[in-house]
Parts: structure tokens; sequence; C-alpha cells
């Protein structure tokens, strides 16, 4: 009640300034039209009247920037703010879709993904080791051929071609199916005997089994093949993953003024120091975008596993699905914000003048 | 140093070249022999070999997949059982390909399909122009708490909001702004606000492209924070002074941005263009969120089902393998017109991306 009360003399106080704010506006503008004098007892407002200027260049050009963005904040305001909040929601509440009615759970749904789920966290974990493992690998991948497909060489043109194939074709649904391919190959070599190679997907290519052949001969132990045969199989996933961070790369690279390249070698430095001397500094703010890239892509594709994990879940308990994701984005966000922190401190900025 | 200068010959090959000759030149195989055998030369013959055979290497990772596609299509079942049979099918038929046109109605799908990524791509691109735009060169208030928003955007997993999502444009009142009525529009906006939670009936745009087409108008598709990313970055990139020149002679804002800005930023709209339009052609999850009743015929339908003059029995040995290449092939006429649209607009790709001089 305490609470109410302040807020009502709040209120009530902004009211009372909002009303003498008016008269005292109401009457400096009818004293303008009449030429009169404004009365001196009408307060703060009281001062002579200025003369009304044209807006100043920099706010024309800030309302006018608003222009700009206004389909994205009427977008976010009017649309994806209610989703947001809806989905959120949802995770609180148990819904009857069919009736429309809803029951407030409280924090049921959480508990449930986080102690009750059997797989959730142990996915989630899983996710993250392999994030781990995987980001790295994909920006020095993408770094290296960046740099390869910025050198002068025979073909470079249909290698570029080439190489950004899978951004524009392994996607979504092939995505899907891909996947469905390389898990009917590896039933057909359960079985054993049927030809597999015509109907081979990725890992088809450099397959396991002709390494796991090549090492059968020199005795290794079995682990260390099953290692190397994983990471073989492992490389289709990640060209085909580092597609838009070689573009953002070979982006940076181009920005790098050759005439830095050139002082350097009169200089007599070798390939190796100007790569970690130039290249590599120049094309830190790059490294950093791809970062977050690079974890956000793997996070928020379908063929991760937390993600599909919480498909699956989508189908049986939609609400226990919602309060999933919503973890997943906390994790997401917080793993972002640490990498970005640990970067940030490396990033080197060119000056420009 | 005198004997040199004193006997040069300056020989005219044609108009435009010359050629110089000395006297007292070393012959071309020894010259060639100090040029061979330099630990400089071999260093970089090996390193050119390494480079070319490595790219051909990856160049092979990721169109072999293609291939092997391209390949299982034209097989007929027996060739899946037989043991001689790699990659060259024996019985060269195209029964897959007829089936799959004919029962799964590709065309129907083709049709459908283009019209919407067509849509959706130009309204994208458009529309993350001028937000891109906006955020790079304009200091308003709020610049980079937007530009916060947009990197939000990008980060929430789509799973999150895929219940919302369908609770929301399942009652979304467009009839009656097609009506034009005051309360068709009044429904519109509660219709937007009430979501989930409204009772009661309205018209629901399911099963219609009316979702994707609002999202896009906002900037709220699929990967737009990433596009709006790249535009601002572009657009960052800009001179001010391009503009400053334009207002001097008398142009506003708007016209600006259409007459100079735009024609300059091309090769970037081809680029988003290009990712927004075979995003949006083999997109998965806002198919499966909005058009639930198959009553719109898309690219994932005529994937999902195995066309029915196909269909193996039980006990064939390599049904598996047979109904894989199925799917396959269905990938394959899936992308094809998707690899026609990249063979035009791949030079853009990387032009565009090389003159945005991306920078964090």
């Amino acid at each position: 009640m305490k609470f109410l009360n302040t807020v009502k003399e709040k209120v009530s106080a902004l009211f009372q300034t909002v009303k003498t704010g008016t008269v005292n506006l109401f009457q400096t503008v009818k004293a303008r039209f009449t030429g009169g004098k404004v009365p001196s007892e009408g307060g703060a407002l009281a001062v002579p009247a200025k003369k009304k200027r044209p807006a100043s260049l920099d706010k024309k050009k800030a309302r006018e920037g608003w222009f700009f963005v206004l389909p994205f904040v009427a977008g976010f305001v009017l649309i994806y703010l209610p989703i947001i909040l809806d989905s959120i929601c949802y995770s609180f509440f148990q819904l009857d879709l069919v009736t429309g009615s809803v029951q407030w759970k409280g924090l049921a749904f959480y508990n449930a993904a986080l102690l009750e789920d059997s797989q959730f966290v142990q996915k989630l974990v899983a996710g993250i080791q392999q994030l781990v493992v995987d980001t790295p690998m994909i920006l020095i991948f993408s770094l290296f051929v960046a740099i390869i497909l910025n050198q002068r060489m025979v073909g470079r043109a249909a290698f570029r071609a080439i190489f950004f194939v899978p951004v524009i074709l392994s996607t979504g649904l092939m995505e899907a199916i891909n996947a469905a391919d390389i898990l009917s190959t590896q039933m057909g070599n359960a079985d054993g005997g049927i030809s597999t190679g015509a109907t081979g997907g990725a890992s088809e290519i450099v397959s396991a089994m002709d390494i796991e052949k090549l090492f059968q001969g020199i005795k290794i132990g079995s682990g260390l093949v099953e290692y190397v045969a994983g990471a073989v199989n492992n490389i289709f996933n990640i060209v085909n993953r580092s597609g838009v961070q070689m573009l953002i790369f070979l982006g940076g690279l181009q920005g790098i003024s050759p005439s830095i390249y050139e002082a350097s070698s009169i200089e007599g430095a070798t390939a190796w120091e100007t790569f970690w001397k130039i290249t590599f500094p120049m094309i830190s703010p790059m490294i950093l975008v791809n970062a977050v890239y690079t974890i956000i892509d793997s996070f928020t594709s379908d063929s991760n596993i937390v993600m599909s994990y919480i498909a699956q879940t989508y189908e049986t308990g939609k609400e226990l699905s919602t309060a999933m994701s919503w973890i997943y984005f906390l994790v997401i966000i917080a793993i972002i914000g640490l990498i970005f922190l640990l970067l940030r401190s490396f990033i080197f900025y060119q000056k420009r003048d | 140093m005198d004997n040199t200068q004193n006997n040069v010959r300056v020989m005219k090959e044609s108009k435009k070249r010359i050629r110089v000759d000395f006297e007292g030149k070393t012959p071309w195989l020894e010259r060639m022999k100090k040029k061979v055998f330099s630990v400089y030369f071999l260093k970089n013959v090996v390193w050119y070999i390494f480079r070319l055979i490595l790219m051909i290497g990856i160049s092979y990772v990721i169109l072999f997949p293609f291939f092997s596609k391209i390949a299982g299509s034209f097989m007929s079942p027996s060739d899946f059982v037989d043991p001689t049979v790699n990659i060259i099918p024996k019985n060269f038929t195209l029964n897959i390909y007829k089936a799959i046109a004919v029962e799964n109605r590709y065309f129907e799908a083709f049709l459908n399909t283009t019209l919407l990524s067509l849509v959706v791509a130009i309204l994208q691109t458009f529309v993350t122009c001028l937000i891109g735009y906006g955020l790079a060169k304009f200091k308003f208030k709020g610049n980079t708490l937007l530009f916060a928003l947009v990197i939000f955007t990008m980060i929430v997993p789509h799973q999150t909001l895929k219940l919302s999502m369908w609770a929301h444009f399942r009652r979304f009142d467009l009839g009656g702004v097609q009506a034009l009525g005051i309360p068709g529009l009044f429904k519109f906006v509660t219709g937007i606000f009430n979501g989930g939670f409204a009772n009661g009936f309205t018209p629901n745009a399911m099963d219609t492209f009316v979702p994707l087409i609002v999202l896009s108008i906002c900037g709220l598709g699929f990967k737009n924070g990433l596009y709006i990313f790249m535009m601002r970055q572009f657009f960052r990139g800009v001179p001010d002074e391009l503009e400053e020149s334009a207002y001097v002679d008398g142009s506003n804002t708007f016209r600006t941005f259409f007459q100079i800005i735009l024609p300059l930023s091309v090769p970037m709209m081809i680029t988003i263009f290009l990712f927004s339009f075979s995003w949006q052609w083999t997109d998965d999850f806002y198919t499966k969120v909005f058009f639930l009743n198959n009553d719109v015929w898309l690219m994932p339908n005529i994937w999902e089902n195995i066309p029915p003059s196909l269909e193996m029995s039980g006990g064939y040995a390599a049904k598996e393998l047979y109904e894989t290449a199925i799917e396959n092939t269905a990938g394959i006429m899936i992308i094809m017109p998707l690899v026609v649209v990249y063979l035009f607009c791949q030079k853009y790709l990387v032009q565009g991306i090389e003159r945005s001089g991306l920078v964090g």
C-alpha cells in the first residue's frame, strides 16, 4: 500500500508539472501571436520568446536516419518482441493449445530440463566440447584457404567458385540430405558386402575404410586409427562449414594495403615473418568476427546435437523444448561474451587517416 | 659496364614492343641453370605443386558428394546389388527423375519455391540495405543499441521461437486488412499483440507467404542479422565525402541514397541476394513452421516422401540404398536451379566481399 501511495504521489506530481507546463506554453504561444508580453508570474517559461531556428544538419540527419532503420524498429517492437516475450512466457506456463487455457508452472520446465531430463545436460556439455574442438579448426582452415586463394595461381577463379559452393548449396535441406546419406552409407558398410560406392555421401570421399585399410598393414593401435578416421571424416564437415568465414577472411586480406608487404620484403622479411607481423595483426578483427560467427552458426544450425535434441523434444513437449532452448540461449550468450572478452585484447585496429 | 653499354642493340619487334639485346649476354642455358638450381626457385616450385594438389584435393572433397549423387540418380535398382558397379551405372535409367517430377509434383514445387524465394530475397536485399545504411551512416541516439539488437536476433536460436512464431502467425489477421476496413486494421494490430494467448477466431496466415514476407519486410527473416551486419560494414567503408559532395550539390538524403549509394553497392546486394535466395530455397525450418498442411507445395515436400512407383518390397536387399539414391536425386533436383543462379552470380560474390573492406 505504501508503494501504491508513493506511485500515486509521483503520478499526481507529474500531472501537475505537465499541466503548468502546458499552461505556460499556451500563454507563450498566445503572447507571440498577439504580440503582447508574457505574463511574468508564469514561471520558468516567462523569458522573452526566442525565434525558432531550423534544426541543425546533425539533428536533421539523425531524424532521417530513423527512416532508414524504421522497418527494423517497427518489426522488432511489433513482431519480434512479442514473439520473444511469448516464448519466455511459454517456458513458464502449461498451455492447452486447443482450449487456450493457461496454467502457471513456475520453474517446473527449467527444473525438468536441467535435473529430470537424463540427456539434456549431457548433450549440452557434449555440444560445447565439440565447439571447442571445431571452432579453432574451422578458423585455421578458413584462414589458410583464404590466404592461398588470395595468391596468384592457375585456376584461381575456378577454385574460388568451387570453394564457395557449400555456402550456397549445402545448407538447410541439403544438410539434412547429406546427413541421411552418411547414415545409410554406414548402414551399408555394417551389413557388409553391398557396394556402396555410388550412393556414398560425405564419408565416402576419403572414406574411413580406406584409411583403416592403410593403417592395418602398419599395425598401429586401433584407437589412433579411429581418431585419424574421425578427423578425416570431419574434414568434409569443416570444409562445408567454413564458407562464409573464408569469404570474410578473403575480404579482410584484400583490404591490406600491398605497400606494407612491399616495404617488408624490401627490408628482408621472410614469408613466415610477414605472416605473423603483418597479415595476422591486420586480419585480427576478422578473426574475432569469424570466431563469433562460427560459434553462432554452429550453435544455431540444425545439425548441432543440442538443437536436434531440442527439436526432438518439441514433438512431445513444446513448453519443455522452449525452456530448454532458453537455457541453451543463455549458455550461448555466456560463451560468446567470454570469447569476445578474451579475444578483444588481442585485436589490432589499424588507424585510418 | 662500358663494354655492355656500348654493345646494346635495341630492336623494334612491333609498334608497341622493343627488344633489348646485349652482346656479352650469358647464354640461355647458363641462365636457366642459375635460375632452376637456386633454393629460392625450388622452394617456390614445391610450394606451387603442394598448393595445387591441396586445392584440387579439397575441391574433390567438396564436389564428390554431388558427383556421387548424380551417378546414383541414373542407376536402376539392380545396380545397387551388383558389386562390380561403383560409380558408373550399368543399367542407365531416368526412372527416378521421371517419378519425382511427375509423382512428387516437382514443377509445382519449383514454381512455388521460385516465387517465394524471389519475393523474399528481393525484399530482404532491399530492406537490409536500407537498415545497414541507416546504421552505418547516421549518428542518432540508440544507434548502437539497435545494432546490438540486430546481433541479438542473430544469436537467438530459431528453435526457441518456433512455438510462439507459429502461434503468432496462426492468428495473424490479414483478411481484415485486405478488405481495408478499420475493424480489420484494428484486428491486425490486436492480432499482432495478442498472439498466443488470444482467444476467439481471427483468420490465420498459415500456409500462405504472408509470415515470411512480413518477416522479410522487417529484416527479421532467416539470417537477416548477418545480412544487416554485412551491409553495415560495407557502407562504413564508403567514404563520407561522396555523400557530402552530393549534399553540397543540393541532393537530399533519399536521393543520395538511391542515385549514388545504391548503384555503388550492387555487388554487395547481389551477394546478399544470392545468400538469401539460396538459403530460402533450401530452407527447412520456416517451411515446417509456416507450411504445415502442405497446401503450398514446396521443395522440402518433394524430398520427404518416396514416389509410390519406386517403392520397393521390404525383402529387397538394397532397399535402403535405393531409397537413399532417390532422396539424393531429389536433392540434385532441388539444387539444380541454384547451380544455374550460382554460375551467374559467383563472380559478384567475391567482388562484393572484396570491396566491402569488412572491418570488425
